[in-house]
């Protein structure tokens, strides 16, 4: 008999999905949720570690200088503020500055609790904050004792507009103005000041503990040479991290040193699992249902193969299908889960290639197992 | 015909069986359908087992504390949180009435670097800290019989649940805290938080001497809380009161349990653990829905001349309603089972490698088990309209 075409496949597979259109929106409908499942748990999966990311993705530097106890960016050590002179004079560094960190309890002047605050303190000349808030609010840092606080901040910490006065320490400080960066995993407060404010806010902390040094390299200056010189020139009490290096650093702290890695992960896993369950199900109900028809096409002299091709393309069908409404549908999920939560929840391309991939791994994996029921058809048996 | 017979017979006789024909009739769709609501079941078991996971966790410190009353400074907005008062006040709450015994405990999250023997690097630890000679103020497994041996100027005892890379669970016999060389006098068991990855309990004169920046000596060190128990022949509420009329309005005097509820609304309100769990249980209950309303759906397509055939014999349309419902529930509980079983293989699994304390209990198992009793049943009403539209006439 005649070859069918790969268009006789695809019609073939429309005019099954397009017969009976309950079922089929129903199956689409469970393919959407398996999806949609996946989308929710890898959002979460891969929002921990860009949480600990956040603040250095707003950073700006080439290189990072860490004392060698460095753990992750909330805890990471100090070391003598003379590094960072040391370094501006290794070849290929631009600019060293530094950034100080401690915690304060923030307070509101007529009493109420003690709320834990994360403090940064930094040059403003050295503009370290690729965030324009920060960047326009210069003459704000600059007046004495004034503070900018990230609006991410939880609403437990009270209205947050300019000129509210606080108490960081039980030292009265103003709030300067606001900005929009993210706390990620600081804490449940962040605020930016000039350094000499950090120190009168702070004393007695001595300035000479520096938490991490951002270093720029020159214009045309390789980044990674650069890195090795530094170490080279640096004492044994000091890191240095390529932004790549750094990443992976921070990736591997949040996946692997707490629970959440593992929490996602696992929800991440289970949610594949009940995804490949729902669309098996979908598939096998649906040939189960053409058991008859697929066995007079067996009858007829179509092959194993060519109608294993067909519920192939089926599956695929009903993914493409569903992945377009589930994929708008995560984006709105996400928008709610970042307001609910404030952890940078966001579809990003790399989100979405890993979703379609895994969906039609998923619909692979379940058509593979619907085909016993395929292979069993026999036409003598069925009628 | 049998069917005249079996009708006569009343509806709880009845519904039953032909629910339960129905659902293994064909074992490779019943096997199919409840592995996927066993999954969807499992996926909630798994995300409210965190959530429930999570606060245990968060308030397992709380409720070790080994004491009728609590007394805190009123700025504290978690228990979890360093904001001490001074030593003055002891003399007072131990003053009061009633007042059996008054033991202050000393704590730190922020100060306190561990040097782990695994890898030699400081780790950030909570630190626990009282007079080794005074009464006990916390119940932690292994801890009571080792507080003698705390009464030194540099025993320490960790904790053997606390994360690996810390390396309090090995058999290390000294390490270093702030710089400082410790002797490790014995472990006991805790287990970390979202906070802390490990805890270490030392007597308050070691605590004085390690704190960073301390001038204090240990018998006028700022207290974080004072353990207070109240005296045969006296009530709680009594001696809270009259604790609260005798110190100033910065200082709060909780009981126990007030205190850890203090410490669950802290977690539920500020933390985005809650929802997250929350979230990733409600997915898991629409995914069963939809299954169970598939199979349901599917089941009923294929059946819809018998039931039509049933209807046109004079089977009232409740009856077989309440069949397909009876079937759903069996479907249910058919993947809820399994699901139940795989769980506690799960949370161990789980518990073993985060160190999150999970725990398959009654609260749990009835949550679920409602929540998927629920998405079967909500799934059969929604599917069996076909049911009640079947036209015999049509049909044929």
């Amino acid at each position: 008999m005649e070859r069918p075409g790969p268009g006789a496949v695809l019609r073939l597979a429309w005019r099954i999905l397009a017969h009976e259109k309950g079922r089929t929106v129903l199956a689409v409908a469970g393919v959407f949720i398996a999806i949609l499942l996946v989308f929710v748990e890898l959002g979460f999966f891969v929002a921990v570690p860009r949480g600990g990311m956040l603040v250095y993705d707003h950073l700006r530097f080439d290189l990072l200088l860490c004392s060698t106890d460095y753990a992750f960016q909330a805890e990471p050590g100090q070391f003598p503020r003379v590094r960072l002179a040391e370094a501006a004079k290794v070849p290929g560094v631009a600019q060293a500055t530094p950034l100080y960190f401690a915690g304060a309890k923030w307070q509101e002047p007529r009493g109420g609790y003690r709320l834990d605050a994360f403090l940064i303190g930094f040059d403003p000349a050295a503009h370290p904050f690729a965030v324009p808030d920060i960047e326009r609010q210069g003459a704000t840092l600059a007046r004495p004792d004034t503070i900018l606080v990230d609006g991410a901040s939880r609403s437990i910490f009270g209205p947050l507009t300019a000129g509210t006065e606080i108490l960081l320490d039980n030292r009265k400080a103003t709030i300067g103005g606001d900005y929009r960066l993210g706390t990620g995993f600081l804490g449940m407060a962040v605020a930016v000041m000039d350094e000499a404010n950090f120190f009168r806010l702070l004393a007695p902390r001595p300035a000479d503990a520096v938490n991490l040094g951002l270093i720029t390299v020159t214009p045309g200056a390789d980044v990674q040479k650069t890195a090795d010189a530094l170490a080279r020139a640096l004492p044994n009490d000091v890191r240095v991290f390529t932004r790549p290096a750094l990443t992976e650093h921070e990736d591997t702290y949040w996946t692997t040193r707490t629970s959440v890695g593992l929490i996602f992960g696992s929800g991440l896993i289970i949610s594949f699992i009940v995804g490949i369950m729902v669309l098996y199900q979908t598939l096998a109900t649906q040939i189960a249902r053409h058991l008859p028809e697929f066995a007079t096409l067996k009858a007829i002299g179509y092959t194993d193969a060519y109608l294993a091709t067909v519920v192939m393309v089926e599956a695929a069908m009903i993914v493409f299908v569903a992945f377009v409404p589930a994929a708008v549908a995560a984006v709105a999920i996400y928008a709610q889960i970042r307001s609910a939560t404030l952890l940078p929840v966001d579809m990003t391309a790399p989100n979405l290639i890993a979703v379609l991939g895994a969906a039609l791994a998923m619909s692979a994996a379940s058509a593979f197992l619907s085909l016993g029921n395929l292979r069993r058809a026999d036409p003598a048996d069925v009628f | 015909m049998i069917a005249p017979d079996t009708a006569r017979l009343s509806p709880r006789f009845r519904a039953v069986p032909l629910a339960w024909r129905n659902l293994v009739a064909n074992k490779r769709r019943l096997l199919r359908s409840s592995a996927g609501i066993a999954f969807a079941t499992l996926l909630m078991m798994v995300q409210l087992g965190f959530e429930q996971g999570f606060f245990d966790a968060s308030l397992s410190l709380v409720r070790a504390i080994d004491g009728d009353l609590v007394v805190t400074s009123a700025y504290k907005y978690r228990f979890g949180t360093r904001d001490p008062f001074a030593h003055g006040f002891l003399d007072p709450v131990r003053s009061v009435p009633g007042v059996a015994s008054a033991a202050p405990l000393y704590a730190d999250w922020q100060d306190f670097f561990w040097t782990s023997p695994s890898d030699g690097k400081p780790y950030l630890v909570r630190v626990l800290a009282f007079d080794p000679a005074g009464p006990t103020v916390l119940s932690i497994p292994g801890l009571t019989a080792l507080q003698s041996r705390l009464d030194s100027d540099d025993a320490v005892l960790v904790d053997d649940r606390a994360r690996d890379f810390l390396g309090m669970d090995t058999n290390a016999g000294s390490s270093q805290i702030n710089g400082q060389g410790v002797r490790i006098a014995g472990r006991f068991s805790l287990g970390p938080d979202f906070m802390s990855d490990g805890t270490a309990i030392m007597g308050d004169r070691l605590f004085a001497k390690l704190l960073p920046g301390n001038r204090d000596s240990a018998a006028n060190l700022p207290i974080e809380a004072i353990v207070v128990k109240v005296a045969a022949g006296s009530t709680v509420p009594a001696v809270q009161n009259a604790l609260k009329a005798k110190l100033p309005d910065t200082i709060d005097v909780m009981t126990k349990a007030g205190i850890v509820e203090f410490e669950r609304k802290f977690q539920a309100e500020l933390s985005s653990a809650g929802p997250i769990f929350w979230l990733g249980a409600i997915v898991g209950f629409v995914v069963g829905m939809l299954i169970s309303y598939q199979v349901i759906y599917n089941d009923l397509s294929d059946q819809l001349a018998q039931y039509a055939t049933l209807k046109a014999m004079g089977y009232k349309t409740s009856y077989l309603v309440r069949s397909v419902l009876a079937q759903a529930a069996l479907s249910g509980l058919a993947g809820y089972v399994p699901a139940w079983l795989l769980c506690l293989v799960v949370y161990r699994v789980i518990g073993v490698f985060a160190l999150l304390p999970l725990h398959m209990n009654l609260r749990l198992t009835a949550l679920t088990l409602g929540l998927t009793m629920g998405m079967c049943l909500i799934a059969a009403m929604l599917a069996v309209r076909r049911v009640v539209s079947a036209d015999p006439a049509e049909i044929f």
